[in-house]
């Protein structure tokens, strides 16, 4: 398995009280696959993903990486982690707004080892004619394409994707979703998405609903649909 | 208004561009109120001992004793005295000069203790402090020992310097005593004698006046030898000098620092007023009016204004009263008022009240033009690209280069703010590092390579006798040119090829000494060039001459023009081998009583720097203000960054990279500007100082040459470049605390 996840515990503390965000959560993802996470809001998830990102720290419980327990990780190796492995895209985009598209993705490739050219990645997301343009002067739908283009500019090994259409209208949902399975083909890359829409499971290997911080159901998709042709 | 609980909080939580305003405005205060009310608390306090003392309007030696003193002082409405003092060398290097005490013109002013009976003597209070002398001791002059009954000044000796010539007085290697006449009559036979006089007629001018008591005297068949006005006295002038330069720093630096202040104040009210785009919609679409936000936001600049105002304005009174006396002791004056004007303490309050409220105010209303639902969007928060960004073309730049180009073009306000506030720390730091590289260049390569005798002797009267071996004669007169009369200079005789003294001009060529050669800084304040003819009138005898100047030296040796003693003589018309002085390069034996001054080149060296000590301590002052402003600027403009870019850290900490890397990116944005500001901070200095310089000795014959050594150059880049580095190193805290869950939850809230 690609990412093994045993065992997850977290807790956070507002003052004396406790609050169980993860209550011994397992999950697995093998490589090349597209999971996706569906539950509800307060349900864990956003929780269970800044683990897997090493953003955040588990209580208790190991999540293994390509062979690798990140929970035991450093703050140095967790950067590296990141640096190296994981791709990011977010469901605002987080686009440095001063800077241009191009100069957007350089902001990663600039630190990788063995980046993609950056007039690739924009082909390959379908703005190649946008790199100069500033996020501003872009469209939602655009800006979500340099967010993956940025994301995919070090080829990582892992993608995660939170509520990537959650500020996108349908047709440009649809778009991003497609892109998204293209990549997961092209670049051969292992693809978390974390939603709220359940209809996007569809294009997913395997499939985990979350409720109140533990898995509720599990499902291992024998047909995935083409992103095109999912509805809600 | 509810809405003002949130000032305070506001402020606490960000502090650092609130503290950085109030600093600036708290020293921009101070400075106000202290350096205008010292200039009008010096001014009122020389004044008064001039007037109180009775300064003399001239001094003056002839080469007879007057005549009917009495007559003259009745015929001219004048007071007239005859002075007498002598040098006493206490050590090598420490003379101290001893004076008679006068009855009728500069009258000893007591600071201390009571006037000298038999067996007592005055001295002056900084040389006692300088030698631990104190009331009641004993101080032996020559070979007798007399009691020390007091502290004293005189109005003519503001400025305690040896020489006329002298630029920096210290009381470790000249003071000042004085003797009853009783006392010092068994001195009389080897004393030097000059006269006083103060002209009393108000309706003529002193020029006037004293031209008549001139002619006066050559009726009665004798001959002004040396004449003085007070106005050309650097042991008076240098003190009006002085003040003129603490009048010219007292408005155009806090002035300067309050602009600073304004341009740093508009940026934090423009990013608040963005950061708070959706309250300012929700509050409108609550019906709150445009006039309650302003009154609100408004409240920010002039809270601070108010307090900075206040603070300043307290801590540049409390100072007030030490730096007059500080001051004031410097130079010797018994007269201590500290003068409070109350304009000054408006102007203090309401100045930054008025340019920060102005500035705000002109910030909001542009800001606050948008509609309640663009500005609940957020539309202007975020994401705005303006002129310079969108034209820059970067792509041959690195990713690194571009993002720290790209931050500085974000904000050009904030830009201007950094570039000036360099800008003037650099020139408050290299004001004190140029002054001291003026100085070692003037008594250094300048003097030595001029000067090259290192004894003058300036006789009474004019001699004709052959010199003594060793020595050589020169000749000298007190002119001016039509119009100037007040920029008198000397003309010098001297003897052809002389081993005295070697010229040099700017390109650093030997200059012929036989030929007509003017001093660079009296070339440069009579505007007269190689081959120009200028007209002369004597000073005392007002006869007018011509002469054609040859060649300009690069020599900062006073405002003189130097020519052949022969041709010099013949001009005024004195016998072939008269003189009034002597330079020697070994001791000569000569009387006392004949000489009107002896000055030696390497006391003069030896005073200077001794001298310099305390002006260091100034001079570091003064830096260490400029070190306060200069780390008060980058650390707000690097806190404006790391806040500018919190969601930008936040991701790149998402995205892998490492502390050090992101350190990089935003805290070195900066370095390009503070280079820049720091390389034009320098000609800056160097012009300002130029003409700061010029316009305050106008008066004074003191020239100075404005130069910075290389080394202060580095010195200076070095303490600039450090206070970056430890802004940097303060602000690395704020950037480490961003926490990577703010990019994760960007847009959610």
């Amino acid at each position: 398995m690609f990412i093994e996840i045993e065992n997850l515990q977290k807790s956070y503390f507002n003052g004396s009280v406790e609050t169980k965000v993860l209550k011994g959560l397992d999950m697995s993802l093998d490589k090349s696959e597209i999971g996706v996470i569906l539950g509800p809001s307060g349900s864990g998830k956003s929780t269970l993903m800044n683990i897997i990102g090493g953003i955040d720290r588990a209580d208790e419980g190991s999540v293994i990486v390509d062979g690798v327990n990140i929970t035991r990780l450093g703050d140095a190796k967790l950067t590296d982690y990141r640096r190296e492995e994981l791709g990011f895209i977010f469901q605002f985009y987080n686009l440095v707004p001063n800077l241009t598209v191009g100069e957007n993705i350089e902001v990663v490739s600039n630190i990788s080892r063995e980046p993609l050219g950056t007039d690739e990645v924009l082909r390959a997301v379908g703005i190649a004619d946008k790199k100069h343009r500033f996020p501003r002067e872009l469209s939602g739908g655009e800006q979500q394409r340099v967010s993956i283009a940025r994301a995919i500019v070090k080829n990582p090994k892992l993608l995660l994707c939170d509520e990537v259409t959650g500020a996108l209208d349908y047709t440009t949902s649809k778009e991003i979703l497609k892109l998204i399975q293209q990549i997961n083909k092209v670049y051969d890359t292992t693809i978390l998405i974390i939603t709220h829409n359940t209809a996007i499971s569809a294009m997913a290997n395997r499939v985990y609903r979350l409720r109140q911080g533990c898995i509720a159901s599990q499902k291992i998709n024998e047909e995935i649909l083409p992103a095109e042709r999912i509805e809600w | 208004m509810i809405l003002h609980k949130k000032i305070k909080r506001e402020i606490l939580e960000n502090k650092s561009p609130y503290i950085g305003s109030l600093v600036l405005i708290m020293i921009s205060c101070m400075l106000y109120i202290m350096l205008n009310m010292l200039a009008v608390s010096m001014q009122e306090s020389v004044n008064a001992f001039e007037t109180d003392y009775i300064q003399e309007d001239a001094s003056f030696v002839t080469a007879a004793p007057l005549a009917n003193t009495a007559q003259l002082e009745e015929d001219y409405n004048i007071l007239l005295e005859q002075g007498a003092s002598f040098d006493y060398d206490i050590t090598d290097s420490k003379t101290l000069r001893v004076f008679r005490s006068n009855e009728k013109i500069n009258l000893p002013a007591i600071t201390e203790g009571s006037m000298p009976r038999a067996g007592q003597v005055l001295v002056d209070p900084a040389f006692a402090k300088a030698n631990g002398y104190e009331i009641g001791d004993n101080l032996r002059i020559k070979d007798k020992v007399y009691e020390i009954s007091g502290f004293f000044s005189l109005p003519n000796y503001i400025y305690l310097i040896k020489s006329q010539s002298d630029l920096l007085s210290d009381a470790n290697s000249f003071g000042i005593a004085m003797l009853g006449a009783s006392d010092f009559n068994i001195y009389e036979s080897s004393a030097k004698t000059s006269y006083s006089v103060k002209f009393n007629s108000g309706e003529e001018s002193l020029q006037v006046q004293a031209a008549a008591f001139r002619d006066a005297i050559a009726e009665q068949g004798n001959m002004v030898t040396q004449w003085t006005d007070t106005a050309n006295n650097n042991r008076v002038t240098i003190v009006e000098a002085k003040m003129e330069g603490v009048g010219q720093v007292s408005t155009v630096l806090p002035i300067t620092i309050l602009l600073l202040t304004c341009v740093l104040s508009g940026i934090v009210i423009l990013r608040m007023i963005k950061q708070d785009s959706a309250i300012i919609g929700t509050l409108y679409a609550q019906g709150y009016r445009k006039r309650e936000i302003i009154n609100h936001y408004m409240r920010y600049p002039l809270v601070i204004a108010l307090l900075g105002g206040i603070i300043g304005t307290i801590l540049g009174l409390l100072t007030l009263k030490p730096m007059t006396t500080f001051m004031l002791s410097y130079f010797n004056i018994p007269i201590s008022k500290s003068v409070i004007v109350p304009v000054y303490i408006f102007v203090s309050l309401a100045l930054p009240f008025v340019l920060l409220g102005l500035s705000g105010l002109f910030i909001l209303i542009r800001e606050l033009r948008y509609s309640p639902v663009s500005l609940i969007r957020g539309d202007r928060k975020t994401g705005k690209v303006n002129f310079i960004e969108r034209k820059a073309k970067l792509d041959k730049f690195k990713f690194k280069t571009k993002f720290k180009l790209r931050e500085q073009f974000r904000s050009p306000s904030r830009l201007i703010f950094l570039l000036f506030g360099i800008i003037l720390a650099t020139m408050l730091l290299l004001l004190g590092f140029t002054a001291k590289s003026s100085m070692d260049y003037l008594m250094g390569e300048n003097i030595t390579g001029t000067m090259l005798f290192k004894y003058e002797y300036i006789y009474n009267t004019v001699h004709l006798e052959e010199p003594p071996a060793g020595a050589e004669i020169f000749s000298a007169g007190e002119f001016y040119t039509p119009g100037h009369s007040d920029i008198p200079f000397t003309v010098s005789g001297i003897e052809p090829d002389t081993k005295m003294l070697a010229f040099k001009d700017k390109s650093g060529d030997a200059l012929d000494t036989n030929k007509v050669i003017i001093t660079q800084p009296l070339a440069e304040k009579l505007e007269i060039k190689e081959g120009d003819s200028i007209e002369l009138i004597d000073k005392i005898t007002s006869k007018t001459y011509t002469l054609t100047v040859d060649k300009i030296a690069d020599a900062y040796i006073g405002e003189t023009i130097f020519m052949p003693i022969e041709e010099f003589n013949s001009l005024i018309g004195y016998p072939a081998g008269s003189h009034i002085g002597l330079w020697s390069a070994q001791k000569l034996d000569i009387d006392e009583k004949y000489l009107y001054a002896v000055s030696s080149v390497e006391d003069t060296i030896a005073n200077f720097e001794a001298s310099m000590q305390p002006l260091q301590s100034a001079l570091g002052i003064i830096g260490l203000l400029a070190f306060i402003i200069g780390l008060v600027v980058i650390h707000v403009v690097t806190s404006l960054i790391i806040e500018e870019n919190r969601s930008t850290i936040s991701l790149m900490k998402v995205f892998g990279y490492r502390k050090r890397e992101v350190n990089s990116l935003i805290l070195n944005s900066s370095w390009v500007v503070v280079v820049l500001g720091y390389v034009l901070g320098i000609p800056l200095v160097l012009n300002l100082m130029d003409a700061a310089f010029k316009s305050m000795t106008q008066s004074i014959d003191i020239a100075f040459p404005i130069v910075i050594n290389y080394v202060y150059v580095i010195a200076g880049f070095a303490i600039v470049y450090l206070t970056y580095e430890l802004s940097k190193a303060l602000s690395k805290r704020k950037l480490n605390r961003i926490s990577m869950s703010e990019a994760i939850k960007a847009g959610r809230d």
